[in-house]
């Protein structure tokens, strides 16, 4: 039991949680309601990192191919993104291994590479509530050779290489279901958009599009919609559930100037919970920084982006930031499960699984950019050869979870495998846990740990903080979701789908998880207020489901 | 019907505007660049023109930077026919140069309408559009918020402080275009496609410096600590003061 | 000697107020550049009020009258504005920021090949040239610019320029002029299509939430936005829209974004977070509250504590005296 939890009841927020609407997302081919038809050869769910790295890969080996004389003519690749623009949806730390962009751009130098500065110098941290302890990097951890960078930038920067090649980007359109044939994945239908508060066409209303493709991609993102819905529909399960962690981070401009890459452990979180700070200089004066906590905690009242709003008035932080100014905010859920909540196969009749979406995350380094790069070229790779031999079975595409699990995405989820569920029983045990699997190599406590889902956690309300915002070092949630840029229109309807009665601890439950206040209890109820959204997805882990809005809602993201 | 659209890449200044390092331009770092909402009406009107006509092209002109053919790109998912891109890295402060080069490309071109947004949200200036129409020799109405068009005629109403002026104006002519005209189509996925292929002309140029040099941009002053003005209605009067004086609102 | 043109304007025959305005921002100009003022007044026929700007700095007071100058005629006006520009040798020409003022000064700096900067809010001379300042990027930043050409052209945004007196002669004097209207001819002034205004879009918003206390009392709030003569819009906060008071149309917050008045009146709203959400960027926030300690205040910039049912109808009064 947590020592965070002072009484209050416990509840399991599965017992909350309104199943996944298999039937408004799995629609059969053909079915009525949508106005344009279009048909692809390639279909890519997500213009990230993993979507735009397969568009990018599949794009090269098809001109290529037809260089060479044999080829495939032209193959329409599209790239459906839910964001009004490239990367607007977009946010990781990062610190990001260049691995497979130097696969994938084998003409171009790192410094071509949309990263800012090189690590050299980096620094790991115990916090206590006044103090610092500084501790020996983790092997895990070392960063040297890898690359700050903002995900935002990258993506954008890709994007460009994939249309330089000749794909097709529809950025604004979110794909909200799966268009099948029998078992086979043959497209997507997306979002409708200029729908009233009510949910009935109002002015400007366009209906949803029909998507066809010989194969689909899933590059959704942590904890995508349809790959959900796929899995389940396929019944296709993983020895342990995914996991999450909830990261908020902010981006200040400093007067102080950062030198190196800095974690940190510890305070403010309290010991029943998993997670840890970053702090990264994307310049001398420019700093992204943020909290991540796995979403397994117990204590009902926790509230990731207070507590980073606690965090920064450490001296150790204050320091830096004091005098700067916040100048962006956002959120996002990271699959932290690892090797063992990998799904069965990421690939199936007509569609395959990239990136995060796949749970391509590797904990103890914190990193998953390279991985869903490198999964997205591989998928890339598999499609290309499904379309030279013109099947798109699951048979044909099952080589891309061959090339995967021949990778070193595998290999080192497989090193870590229990590093992130060693965890379960709070920081400190944990760590002396993940010290002895790292000295080992993994092979102690080799065996699977096992874990639930994150929804059958026991919670129960803990001391409910008073955080007061100063407007100046810590700011409020409304202040962060106007940071973010989210623009969403104020009369959507409402996207996320809660349960029909929920009582006051669950509820408030929700508004402490949810970092952009779409939840609140108030006269007795649950509200709702759907357009602040930033589409992190953390209630989709532990209460109410996520759906698509209209395109274009949500973030606005410019340097996260 | 042959109508031009004159569009602005502009900074999408919603929730931060910084003053860059030289103390006279918009520190650029993390912003995002779109189509000037003022121009998205533009575009749209140009569109149902055509589109009401039965025949014509719809062609998009911008002045400005390479990145500007995104913007351009942007209206040719719309539905416009073709883009052109007046390139220069240096727009000048000044909208009569900026008027004159558009106005040399749009000279002769046999145009029925120019549509402009009534003024970009960078700027503020307000004032490019109604220039090209004087030097080119059409008529103009700024700032239209309905519009009908037949017979070679058009009836175009503005807002006016306390009303609505009811234009008539003889076609070819200049107009633009104010929020209320009409609601912007998005792009339809086709558009997007479609719009890949469709030609973007590039074209160098050198626009004169102009009369207006810009020696300082500077944020606005603080935001004065709000105050009790007073109790009950007798602090009106004051209150009506301070909105008028020191707020400058009324 | 050098001089300034004030340009001003009628409606219905009759001086228009912000003239006095330009007269003064002109009078300013003059000063610096050791020059005199002709204010420029065009009517159909002699016009109202005119007589009163020697008042506020005119050296002589020209009304150019024309049938075309009945209602505006922007070819008409721009082609005698122009033309009286170049002939009298002015080394500026001054005009409101109105919407016939912004249609009109880039008009004239056209035929003049002149600079022009619109919506200006202050005016100075230093060595000799004219230099500026206006709002960019939605007010969040201020431009200085210097004008080169000669004559510089600003037009003057209303209500910066509080008109000061600085009496002068105001010598008068009307130039009849022949002029054609024009092709683009204004066929009629209607009157604003009442209530039509957005929440979303009014320059004025005025929210009333749970301290109105009964539906039907919202008319105090429309009563002082139909005080403002168009420009307003009446909102409100969710308590009220989820009580059904008032429809979701008008309901004021709930995102970061939403509406940026440059004024927007909040009456009998405590200020729940959602609420402040959706109206924090307005320009100018005023609260009016029984409650001395409600948020509201917090984020308002002026505050009167007390009684809405006594203080709103006052507030209508008084700017309708202002607007009068």
């Amino acid at each position: 039991m947590g020592d965070g939890v002072v009484g209050g009841a416990w509840f399991r927020p599965s017992a909350y949680q309104p199943p996944l609407p298999l039937d408004r997302i799995i629609l059969p081919a053909g079915t009525p309601g949508a106005g344009d038809r279009m048909d692809l050869d390639v279909l890519i769910v997500g213009a990230g990192p993993a979507g735009l790295g397969a568009a990018i890969e599949l794009a090269r080996l098809v001109r290529e191919d037809n260089q060479a004389g044999h080829g495939l003519g032209e193959v329409q690749i599209g790239v459906l993104e839910k964001a009004g623009a490239l990367g607007e949806h977009s946010l990781s730390g990062a610190v990001v291994n260049p691995r497979p962009f130097r696969e994938l751009f084998p003409d171009l130098e790192d410094s071509d590479f949309p990263f800012r500065a090189p690590v050299e110098k980096e620094a790991v941290y115990l916090l206590t509530a006044g103090g610092r302890w500084r501790l020996p990097t983790p092997p895990t951890m070392r960063n040297h050779g890898y690359y700050v960078a903002s995900l935002c930038e990258v993506v954008r920067w890709m994007g460009r290489k994939a249309e330089e090649l000749g794909v097709n980007l529809f950025t604004g359109f979110p794909a909200a279901a799966l268009l099948r044939d029998g078992n086979a994945v043959v497209g997507v239908r997306t979002a409708p958009s200029g729908l009233d508060r009510e949910g009935k066409p109002g002015s400007g209303y366009s209906a949803p599009n029909d998507l066809y493709a010989r194969v689909t991609v899933l590059s959704e993102g942590t904890r995508g919609l349809l790959t959900q819905a796929y899995l389940d529909w396929q019944k296709i399960g993983s020895p342990n559930p995914q996991i999450y962690a909830l990261g908020v981070k902010e981006i200040w401009e400093t007067r102080r100037s950062l030198d190196r890459v800095i974690h940190t452990m510890g305070w403010p979180l309290p010991s029943d919970a998993f997670g840890g700070s970053f702090m990264y200089p994307l310049e001398p004066n420019l700093v992204a920084l943020g909290l991540v906590v796995g979403l397994d905690y117990p204590d009902a009242n926790l509230d990731v982006h207070v507590l980073l709003q606690q965090m920064k008035t450490h001296p150790f932080f204050r320091e830096y930031l004091e005098g700067g100014e916040m100048v962006e905010w956002g959120a996002k859920t990271i699959p932290e499960g690892g090797y063992y909540s990998l799904a069965e196969r990421r690939s199936g009749d007509g569609v395959l699984i990239a990136g995060d979406a796949a749970g391509f995350v590797d904990v103890p380094s914190l990193k998953g950019v390279h991985y869903a790069v490198q999964s997205g070229i591989y998928a890339a790779r598999a499609i290309f050869a499904a379309l030279k031999g013109g099947d798109a079975s699951a048979a044909k595409l099952a080589e891309y979870d061959r090339l995967v699990d021949r990778s070193y995405i595998r290999r080192d989820l497989y090193r870590t495998r229990n590093m992130r569920l060693a965890f379960k029983g709070g920081l400190y045990v944990g760590g002396i846990k993940a010290a002895l699997m790292t000295l080992s190599g993994g092979a102690l406590f080799g065996g699977r740990i096992a874990v639930p889902e994150d929804a059958a956690v026991a919670r129960a309300a803990g001391p409910e903080a008073s955080f007061v915002p100063d407007n100046r070092l810590t700011f409020s949630k409304v202040d962060g979701v106007f940071k973010a840029g989210n623009a969403t229109r104020d009369s959507i309807p409402p996207h996320v789908l809660a349960a029909r009665e929920v009582p006051e601890e669950v509820a408030r439950f929700y508004g402490h998880l949810c970092p952009a206040g779409v939840y609140e209890w108030s006269d007795g109820r649950l509200r709702v207020n759907a357009p602040n959204c930033v589409d992190c997805k953390a209630t989709d882990v532990l209460g109410p489901r996520w759906t698509p809005r209209e395109g274009g809602s949500g973030p606005r993201y410019q340097r996260m | 019907m042959k109508i031009a659209v004159c569009i602005k890449r502009v900074p999408d200044t919603e929730t931060r505007v910084k003053v860059g390092p030289d103390g006279k331009t918009l520190d650029e770092s993390g912003a995002k660049f779109i189509l000037n909402p003022y121009d998205e009406f533009a575009v749209e009107e140009a569109l149902r023109r055509k589109e009401q006509a039965g025949a014509g092209e719809v062609v998009v002109l911008s002045l400005g930077p390479a990145a500007t053919q995104e913007t351009i790109r942007t209206a040719l998912a719309m539905g416009a026919d073709r883009g052109i891109l007046l390139q220069t890295d240096r727009v000048p402060a000044d909208g009569l140069e900026v008027a004159r080069v558009l106005a040399g490309e749009l000279r002769d071109g046999g145009w029925d309408l120019v549509f402009f947004g009534k003024m970009a949200i960078d700027d503020y200036n307000h004032q490019v559009g109604p220039m090209v129409a004087e030097l080119l020799g059409l008529a103009c109405v700024t700032a239209v918020t309905h519009l009908e068009i037949a017979d070679g005629k058009g009836i175009a109403q503005r807002e006016i402080e306390g009303g609505i002026e009811v234009v008539e104006f003889p076609l070819p002519a200049v107009l633009t275009a104010d929020k209320g005209l009409n609601e912007p189509r998005y792009p339809a996925l086709k558009g997007i496609m479609a719009a890949k292929k469709k030609p973007l002309e590039v074209k160098p140029v050198t626009p004169g410096a102009g009369g207006l040099e810009v020696l300082a941009m500077t944020p606005p002053a603080e935001r004065p600590a709000g105050k009790i003005v007073g109790e009950g209605p007798d602090a009106v009067p004051t209150l009506v003061r301070l909105l008028r004086e020191e707020a400058k609102v009324l | 000697m050098s001089a300034v043109l004030a340009v001003c304007e009628q409606r219905d025959g009759v001086l228009r107020k912000v003239a006095r305005e330009v007269v003064t921002g002109a009078r300013r100009l003059a000063d610096g550049l050791g020059a005199t003022v002709d204010a420029l007044v065009p009517g159909s026929g002699p016009v109202e009020g005119s007589a009163e700007l020697g008042r506020f700095g005119a050296d002589r007071v020209v009304t150019v009258t024309a049938g075309a100058f009945a209602r505006y005629a922007p070819e008409a006006l721009g082609q005698a504005i122009a033309e009286r520009a170049r002939s009298g040798g002015y080394r500026a020409v001054v005009f409101a920021a109105t919407a016939t003022g912004k249609d009109l000064a880039p008009r004239v700096a056209a035929r003049l090949g002149a600079a022009l900067a619109q919506e200006v809010t202050d005016v100075v001379v230093e060595d000799g040239a004219v230099i500026v300042t206006r709002p960019v990027y939605a007010g969040k930043a201020l431009l200085k610019l210097r004008l080169r050409s000669e004559p510089a052209l600003v037009s003057l945004r209303p209500n910066v320029f509080t008109p000061v007196e600085r009496p002068r002669a105001g010598t008068a004097e009307t130039v009849a002029l022949d002029l054609p209207v024009g092709r683009v001819v204004t066929r009629e002034i209607k009157a604003p299509e009442a209530g039509a205004l957005d929440v979303g879009e009014a320059p004025i918003v005025i929210s009333g939430g749970r301290g109105l206390k009964d539906p039907a009392n919202f008319r105090l709030l429309e009563e002082l936005a139909a005080a403002f003569g168009g420009k307003a819009a009446v909102g409100a906060s969710r308590a009220v829209v989820d009580a059904g008071w008032r429809p979701h149309a008008d309901q004021v917050g709930q995102t970061g974004k939403t509406v940026s008045p440059s004024l927007y009146i909040a009456v009998g709203i405590s200020g729940a977070i959602q609420h402040l959400a959706g109206m924090r960027t307005s320009k100018v926030i005023v609260a009016i509250n029984q409650d001395k300690d409600a948020p509201i205040f917090k984020v308002a910039d002026y505050g009167i504590v007390g009684d809405l049912f006594q203080i709103v109808p006052r507030l209508t009064e008084e700017i309708r005296k202002l607007h009068g």
